[in-house]
C-alpha cells in the first residue's frame, strides 16, 4: 500500500485516546509494578503527554532502545525476588510504555492496543470480582475505541466512544454463547504463579495471632449447602491442626508438613458412612494451601488431597477463587486407634514451662481419674472462675498460659484453646489445637453462608478411647453466644473488630435497609463466583442439559448455528443493515388524514380534485385555516412532484409533518 | 482494437491471472453506475486481523492454563468482536453507489483524472478508492449527498485509456477485516498525444501551396459571409443596420460580415520533419491546438481518412481524437 502511506500518520484524536487508554490500563496493575517500572511508566506517560501537547519531540530511537535494554536488565536482576510471572508482567508493562512513546504510525498503535488487551487479561488474573470485571470490560472497550479512532479521526470523543461501546455491546451475546458452549479444557501446562501476600489464617498460632484476623472484614469463603444448613454452633470449619507447642507458638507437626509438601494422600480413609452433609465451598484467594471443611470431610474434586488429620488440602496455592465439593459426616469418628507416634506428639509439652498450669492439671488428674470427667471439669473450670472474653487481652509474660489462666483471666479463643490443650496434655490426655473458622453469615436471598476473616477461631480436639478425636471449645463456656449465634451476636457492631477494614460494607448491618442492600450485592457476587468464575465442564453440562434436554452433538450444533444466525441478524439490524419497509407512504398518509378531517368538517374533496383545486375550495370554505392549508399543499406538491436535493427533502418532510400535526390539532379543536 | 489491447497492457503490468478477470467480468460487468451489494463485496481478514486471531488464541490458552474463566471470557469477547466487525465491514461498503463522470481532456504523460461520484444511503467511513498502482483516495465520510472523488491515473500513453477495475476498500471499524470490491465503471477516455512544439506546420500557412488547399484559411472581418449581429455603434454606416430586427423592436443592431483570408490548411503526418511517427503525431497534436487557438480553419488527412476543414472546439476534439487513436508503430514504412 504505497499510496496510503500518508494515511498511516497517527491523528491527534487517536493520540488522545491512547493517552486515556494508557492510564486506565496501567492503573489497576499498580500493585504488580516494581518501583523502577512505575518510575519508567510515569516518565513515558509524562513524555507522551508532552508530545500530545506539542511541547517535546519524540525521543530518538536509540534512547528508547537503551531504556528498554536497561529496564529488561534491571528486571532480570530482580526477577528472582518478585517471581518469574511478575517479572514477565513488568517487562510487558515496560514494553507497553516504551512503545507508547516511540509510536510512529498506525501499525504501532495496533501493536499497543494488542498489548493492552494482554495487560487487561493479566489484571484479570488477580482481580476477579464482578465489579472489577465490569470495570475491565469497560477498559477493554476504551482500548477498542483507540482502533475506532484510527478510522474516525474528525469526530468528537463521544462519537468514537459510542461506536466502540456499541461494537462491544453487540458482541456480548455471541461471547456469552461461546462461553456457554465452548468446551472447557484442563490446563495444558503448568504456568508460573503470581507471588502475592498470603491472607487468612497461618500455619502457626501464638497468642496475638487470631486477634489480628478478627480485625479484618474480608471474605474468607462461602458455602452453599445442598440441603438445609446446620446450626451455627455446629459450624466448625477445620483448616489446620496444630500439634507442636514450644511454649510460645502452636505449629503443624513436621510429619504433616512433609505429607503436604509431597502432595500425597498417604492412606485411604475408610468409606464415608452415616448421615452426611453435602456442600460446595468457594474459597477466596488466600495464596495458602489449606481448604475448609466440617468435621470428617471428603472431597471428590480433582486436585484435592485428603490428609490423615481429616483436613482438605490443595497442592496448588489458592491464587484465585477455588470452588470444590465437600461431603461431611459429622457422626463419623476420627482415628479410632491412635498410633504410639501420634499419641506421643499429642502429649508432648515443653519442659519447665508453665509450672502452675502443670500443677493445676495434675490436681484435675488426681481428682478425676476418668478422662471424660476430667475434661468436663476442666471445661467447667472456665465458668466457675471469673474468665472474660475479650479481643484486647492484657499482655502476658514468658509463662504465657500461667499468666492467662491464673492471673489475667481474660483472652479470646486462642488463649482458651491453648490453656485447655495444655492442661489436657499435662494430665495425660492426647490433645491438639485446631484452627479454622466458626459460624457464618446466612444470606437469605441466595441461600448461602459467608465466612469472613474475623470469624477465624481456634478450638481443641482431644482423643478419647473408643470415641476418637472429640471437639471441645472452651470459648463456648465463656461466651456461649459467640458460638450459638455467631461472632456478630457477641460483638454487636462497635468493638475493635473492623479496625483494618474501616470502609467495610459489613458496617452497614446496623441499618436494616442498607443491610438488605448489602446482602443483595453479596448474592450477586456469589452468583458471579458460582456461575462465571466457577463455570467448568460439569457446570457446562448441567446448563446445556437444562437448555437442551439430553445433550447430543447434533443438538449442540443446531443450537450453536441457530443462535449464531440470530445473533448475526440482531447485529446486522442494529448496525442498520436491514431495512424493513415502512409499509405506507408517510407523506401521503399525513395529507390524507388532514383531508379526512376536512371531510368531517364539511369540506369534502371530490375525486376529480387535485391538491391545488382542493386547496382553493378549502380557502373559500374554511378561511380560518386557509394560510396553513395552502402552505401544507405547497409542501405536499413539492415533496410529491418536484425533484429535491436529499437535504432539501429531509427538511421539507420535517416541515410538512410538523405543519400537518398542527393543522390536525386545529381542525379537531374547530 | 489492437490499440485497446495495447493500452490496457501498458497500464497494468502486473495484472492478475486471466480467469480471475474473466470471473470478475461475469460477476461484476462494466457499468456507468454501480451500487455495491453482497455480490460485489469481498471480505477477508487483514494482517492485523490474523494478529487479532492469535491474540484470541493466546488469551484462551492463558485462561485455560490458569483456569481463569474471565480471561477465557475476554478471548471470547474479542472473537465475537471480530464477528461483529465482519458485519460492520460489509455494511461500510454495502449500498455504496459509484458513478463515473466524463474525464477532463489530458495529454499523454500528464496525470489523468477520473471523477467518480460517491453516495450512500447510510453513512460510510474511510473508504479507500484507487486504480491499481495509482494514488489512493481516502474518502472520509460518504453520505446520501453525492460527493466527487477525483482519482488520479499516472502517465498514460496516447490513445484510448481504459483504467480497468476500480478498487474500493475499507477497513472500518477496527481494521480487522478488509472489505473490498473491484468494479468497472466503463469510463474510458481518449488521451491526446503529448504535444511537441513544431513550426513546420505553422509555416506551411504562409506558403502558397495551392495544390493542397481548395478552401480558405483564417477568417477576418469582411463583406462576403454573414457572421451574425452585434450591438450598433453610433456613427457606423447605416448600410449595416439590421432594419428588420429594429422593426421587431429588438433595438439597433448591426449586421456583421466576415471574409476568409489566406489559405485553409490541410494537416497531415507527411509534411512533418521527424523520422519517428510518434514524434510526428506529437507535433501534429501541438499544431492542431495552436491552429484552433488562432481560429484557423484546417482539415486533417491521415492516409485515406479525411476530416474536412472546419474550426471550433468540436473540430479540434475530433482531430485530436483521430490522431490519438492512431495505431502505435515505431517506424514509418
Amino acid at each position: 500500500m504505497k499510496g496510503s502511506r500518508q494515511q498511516e500518520i497517527i491523528s491527534r484524536h487517536s493520540l488522545l485516546w491512547l493517552l486515556i487508554t494508557n492510564v486506565v490500563i496501567l492503573l489497576p496493575l499498580y500493585d504488580k509494578l516494581t518501583p523502577w517500572s512505575m518510575a519508567i511508566c510515569g516518565i513515558c506517560l509524562v513524555w507522551r503527554y508532552g508530545i500530545f501537547m506539542g511541547r517535546v519531540a519524540k525521543p530518538p530511537r536509540l534512547l528508547v532502545t537503551t531504556l528498554a535494554l536497561a529496564s529488561a536488565l534491571t528486571l532480570a536482576l530482580v526477577t528472582s525476588k518478585i517471581g518469574l510471572l511478575n517479572g514477565l508482567i513488568n517487562l510487558l508493562i515496560l514494553g507497553y510504555s516504551l512503545k507508547y512513546i516511540e509510536m510512529r504510525d498506525r501499525r504501532d498503535v495496533r501493536i499497543v492496543v494488542i498489548v493492552g488487551y494482554i495487560l487487561i487479561a493479566i489484571t484479570l488474573l488477580g482481580q476477579q470480582s464482578i465489579y472489577f470485571s465490569v470495570l475491565l470490560t469497560f477498559i477493554a472497550t476504551i482500548n477498542t475505541c483507540v482502533l475506532v479512532s484510527l478510522y474516525r479521526e474528525d469526530v468528537k470523543l463521544n462519537e468514537t466512544a459510542r461506536i466502540g461501546f456499541s461494537l462491544i455491546i453487540q458482541s456480548l451475546p455471541l461471547a456469552a454463547l461461546l462461553f456457554l458452549v465452548f468446551p472447557r479444557l484442563p490446563p495444558l501446562w503448568m504456568m508460573p504463579q503470581l507471588k502475592t501476600e498470603q491472607t487468612g489464617i497461618s500455619d502457626e498460632v501464638s497468642f496475638g495471632e487470631i486477634g489480628r484476623l478478627t480485625r479484618s472484614a474480608a471474605l474468607a469463603f462461602r458455602v452453599k449447602f445442598d440441603g438445609a444448613p446446620p446450626r451455627n454452633h455446629q459450624l466448625y470449619w477445620r483448616a489446620l491442626v496444630l500439634e507442636d507447642y514450644d511454649g510460645q507458638t502452636w505449629r503443624q507437626h513436621d510429619s504433616i508438613k512433609m505429607l503436604e509438601s509431597n502432595h500425597l494422600a498417604p492412606r485411604s480413609r475408610s468409606d464415608p458412612k452415616g448421615p452426611s452433609l453435602e456442600y460446595s465451598v468457594i474459597a477466596e484467594r488466600s495464596n495458602q494451601h489449606w481448604l475448609f471443611g466440617l468435621d470428617v470431610a471428603f472431597s471428590d474434586t480433582a486436585d484435592i488431597v485428603q490428609l490423615p488429620d481429616y483436613r482438605l488440602y490443595s497442592p496448588k496455592s489458592l491464587t484465585q477463587k477455588f470452588q470444590y465439593r465437600v461431603k461431611s459426616i459429622p457422626s463419623m469418628p476420627m482415628d479410632m486407634t491412635l498410633t504410639e507416634h501420634v499419641r506421643n506428639i499429642n502429649l508432648q509439652l515443653p519442659d519447665q514451662n508453665n509450672p502452675r498450669t502443670h500443677t493445676l492439671a495434675k490436681e484435675f488428674e488426681a481428682r478425676y481419674p476418668k478422662p471424660v470427667n476430667r475434661l468436663n471439669a476442666m471445661m467447667n473450670y472456665f465458668t466457675s472462675q471469673p474468665y472474660f472474653y475479650t479481643l484486647t487481652p492484657p499482655p502476658v509474660g514468658p509463662q504465657q498460659i500461667d499468666d492467662f489462666l491464673l492471673e489475667n483471666k481474660a483472652g479470646f479463643c486462642v488463649h482458651y484453646a491453648s490453656a485447655l490443650t495444655f492442661m489436657a496434655r499435662a494430665s495425660g490426655i492426647p490433645a491438639r489445637m485446631v484452627t479454622g473458622y466458626q459460624g457464618g453469615e446466612w444470606n437469605k436471598q441466595a441461600q448461602y453462608l459467608s465466612i469472613y476473616q474475623y470469624m477465624a477461631h481456634a478450638w481443641v480436639e482431644v482423643w478419647l478411647e473408643g470415641r476418637g478425636w472429640i471437639r471441645l471449645d472452651p470459648t463456648s463456656m465463656i461466651a456461649p453466644e459467640r458460638i450459638l449465634e455467631g461472632f456478630d451476636a457477641y460483638f454487636q457492631g462497635g468493638d475493635s473488630y473492623f479496625m483494618d477494614s474501616p470502609f467495610s460494607a459489613l458496617k452497614l448491618r446496623n441499618y436494616p435497609f442498607l443491610n438488605e442492600l448489602r446482602q443483595t450485592f453479596s448474592s450477586i457476587d456469589f452468583y458471579w463466583s458460582v456461575w462465571i468464575l466457577g463455570f467448568d465442564s460439569s457446570k457446562q453440562e448441567q446448563v446445556l442439559h437444562q437448555l437442551l434436554g439430553k445433550i447430543t452433538r447434533e443438538k449442540i450444533a443446531f443450537f450453536m448455528l441457530s443462535s449464531l444466525a440470530l445473533i448475526i441478524l440482531v447485529i446486522a439490524y442494529s448496525a442498520g443493515l436491514l431495512h424493513f419497509s415502512r409499509g405506507k407512504d408517510k407523506i401521503s398518509s399525513a395529507y390524507l388524514k388532514v383531508c379526512k378531517l376536512l371531510d368531517k368538517k364539511g369540506v369534502p374533496r371530490r375525486f376529480d380534485q387535485g391538491p391545488m383545486d382542493f386547496c382553493l375550495t378549502v380557502e373559500s370554505q374554511l378561511p380560518v385555516i386557509a394560510g396553513d392549508f395552502s402552505q401544507l399543499t405547497q409542501y405536499y406538491i413539492a415533496l410529491k412532484y418536484r425533484t429535491l436535493t436529499p437535504s432539501g427533502r429531509k427538511s421539507t418532510t420535517k416541515l410538512f409533518i410538523r405543519l400537518s400535526r398542527q393543522l390536525t390539532l386545529k381542525l379537531i379543536k374547530l | 482494437m489492437m490499440n485497446r489491447a495495447n493500452s490496457t497492457e501498458s497500464i497494468n503490468p502486473n495484472k492478475p491471472s486471466l480467469w480471475w478477470n474473466a470471473w470478475l467480468a461475469r460477476r461484476l460487468p462494466p457499468s456507468k453506475q454501480i451500487t455495491l451489494a453482497h455480490k460485489s463485496i469481498f471480505i477477508l481478514p487483514t494482517g492485523f486481523g490474523l494478529l487479532w486471531a492469535s491474540l484470541i488464541l493466546l488469551l484462551f490458552i492463558l485462561g485455560t492454563n490458569y483456569q481463569n474463566n474471565l480471561i477465557i471470557g475476554l478471548s471470547f469477547l474479542l472473537a465475537s468482536l471480530f464477528n461483529t466487525c465482519i458485519i460492520y465491514s460489509y455494511k461500510n461498503l454495502a449500498g455504496l453507489s459509484l458513478s463515473s463522470l466524463p474525464s477532463p481532456q489530458a495529454y499523454a504523460g500528464e496525470t489523468l483524472v477520473f471523477p467518480i461520484k460517491l453516495s450512500s444511503k447510510q453513512a460510510q467511513f474511510e473508504v479507500l478508492v484507487s486504480y491499481p498502482n495509482n494514488q489512493v483516495n481516502v474518502v472520509k465520510v460518504i453520505k446520501e449527498e453525492a460527493q466527487l472523488s477525483l482519482l488520479q491515473f499516472n502517465n498514460p500513453s496516447r490513445g484510448r485509456i481504459i483504467p480497468g477495475r476500480l478498487k474500493i476498500e475499507s477497513r472500518y471499524p477496527l481494521g480487522l477485516c478488509r472489505a473490498w470490491s473491484h468494479i468497472d465503471l466503463d469510463n474510458q477516455v481518449i488521451v491526446f498525444a503529448n504535444p511537441i512544439e513544431s513550426h513546420s506546420t505553422l509555416s506551411a500557412l504562409d506558403t502558397d501551396d495551392i495544390s493542397l488547399t481548395l478552401d480558405k484559411g483564417l477568417h477576418v472581418q469582411g463583406v462576403d459571409e454573414f457572421k451574425g449581429l452585434r450591438q450598433h455603434i453610433p456613427g457606423e454606416s447605416l448600410r449595416q443596420v439590421a432594419w428588420k430586427q429594429l422593426a421587431q423592436g429588438r433595438g439597433m443592431l448591426s449586421k456583421e460580415f466576415q471574409q476568409p483570408q489566406g489559405q485553409p490548411l490541410w494537416l497531415t503526418l507527411d509534411n512533418l520533419s521527424a523520422v519517428d511517427i510518434e514524434e510526428r503525431i506529437s507535433k501534429l497534436t501541438w499544431s492542431i491546438d495552436k491552429l484552433s487557438e488562432r481560429g484557423q480553419i484546417f482539415g486533417l488527412v491521415i492516409g485515406h481518412y479525411k476530416i474536412p476543414p472546419s474550426d471550433g472546439e468540436s473540430h479540434r476534439l475530433a482531430c485530436q481524437q483521430t490522431i490519438a487513436l492512431l495505431p502505435f508503430r515505431r517506424e514509418i514504412g
